[in-house]
């Protein structure tokens, strides 16, 4: 009991040792990380090696799966899930695309989806430079699209997103623990 | 028993504080065990389609927490400012004789450029610029840094283009209040603007905005 206890308040000593440091901004615990498609533009560009025009990059936090079961779990199905951490995710597109038909003129978006088992609702969401989904509003939705997940090889630790060439555009590659999704961006 | 076990809590709190950059890297460091290099290969392992960045990349608004304002409808105007950019971190190394060296340029982070994005058109040192987006790089020397504002965007941060540079602003450097792990860069405001706080080591440099 009496080693509960000790162990206790060195953990709240710990704490507050560390409390005392946090004068610094910290870095965030769910990194932020960056993609473009054509993948790796900014290594093509400085390298005079662009092999087609720039079209889009998403900007996203990458919060970590930490033994946690993930989709149906912490994401819960059928809600708007923020599809990051921290800032809203973002999607710029450098020129205009279309998403399921819809058209989406180039500028800045914000992604969110709903996550079911077997499928996933993308949306693309015109109120940009804000966070998370909690002010998620569905009257600024610029386009939505389904599509059929599928399921990793192996559990992926922290959310992923990567871009690829497609027949007919680029698809937007989402994954995180044991599922990925692929959606797809058409010219 | 009431002894030791002080003792022990003794010694580890001692242990906790004195190894403020340890701890610091658990604190910051996705909560994980481990030298961040370590769980960032660890990781890298195990992500086949987009390894976690060693040097994790942020985003500063101005107004400061922007996104959080908005979200909490304390504000409905548009953002003013915001950077985007990686953090790299010191591990051990010295900044000035490690990492940086006095007249090379510097891309003030990691892997991709960093970004500027302006809003609303802005005044530095007396120089108009347009709103829009911009990459920053620096070339420090031991007092001054010059803070280069760049055309050439969505490009990786080496080698920068100085053919494409807009405009060059040399800005004192001064001791900072405590060291800095992770490079830091964040808009604090002034009774004009802001300035866009650059820090890292021991040192920071402020680059002022006018809006």
């Amino acid at each position: 009991m009496k080693k509960a206890i000790g162990l206790l308040s060195f953990f709240q000593l710990f704490f507050i040792c560390l409390l005392a440091q946090t004068t610094l901004p910290p870095v965030d615990k769910s990194p932020m990380d960056m993609c473009y498609y054509p993948a790796n533009y900014p290594v093509q560009k400085i390298n005079d090696k662009i092999t087609e025009p720039l079209a889009a990059r998403v900007i996203y936090s990458r919060p970590q799966k930490a033994g946690r079961p993930i989709f149906g779990g912490l994401v819960k199905y059928g809600e708007v899930w923020r599809m990051g951490a921290n800032e809203a995710t973002e999607i710029e597109f450098y020129k205009n695309v279309r998403l399921g038909g819809k058209k989406i003129n180039k500028g800045r978006y914000t992604l969110y989806a709903i996550v079911n088992e077997n499928t996933w609702t993308l949306i693309v969401n015109k109120e940009t430079d804000t966070w998370g989904s909690f002010k998620y509003d569905a009257k600024k939705d610029v386009a939505r699209q389904e599509v059929t997940v599928q399921k990793t090889n192996a559990p992926i630790e922290s959310l992923a997103m990567a871009f690829e060439k497609s027949a007919t555009g680029f698809n937007l590659i989402i994954a995180w623990d044991n599922i990925k999704a692929s959606v797809p961006f058409t010219f | 028993m009431k002894i030791p076990a002080l003792l022990l809590l003794g010694s580890l709190f001692f242990l906790s504080c004195n190894n403020k950059k340890e701890s610091n890297s658990i604190n910051v460091n996705k909560g994980t065990k481990g030298d961040s290099s370590a769980t960032a290969k660890a990781k890298n392992s195990v992500n086949a389609y987009a390894p976690v960045d060693v040097s994790p990349m942020d985003i500063s608004y101005f107004p400061a927490d922007y996104p959080i304002l908005k979200m909490s409808d304390s504000i409905t105007t548009p953002p003013l400012a915001r950077v985007v950019y990686s953090r790299p971190h010191l591990q051990g190394r010295n900044l000035f004789q490690d990492v940086l060296k006095y007249g090379e340029p510097w891309r003030l982070g990691a892997n991709e450029a960093t970004e500027l994005d302006l809003y609303q058109d802005a005044t530095i040192q007396g120089k108009k610029i347009k709103a829009g987006r911009y990459i920053l790089y620096c070339v420090p020397q031991q007092d001054t840094w010059t803070i280069a504002l760049n055309s050439n965007i969505d490009s990786w941060g080496l080698h920068p283009d100085v053919s494409k540079d807009i405009a060059r602003f040399t800005i004192p450097v001064s001791q900072a209040g405590s060291s800095f792990e992770f490079f830091t860069m964040i808009f604090q405001q002034t009774k004009t603007g802001a300035d866009l706080l650059m820090a890292w080591g021991d040192i920071e440099t402020r680059l002022p905005l006018s809006f």
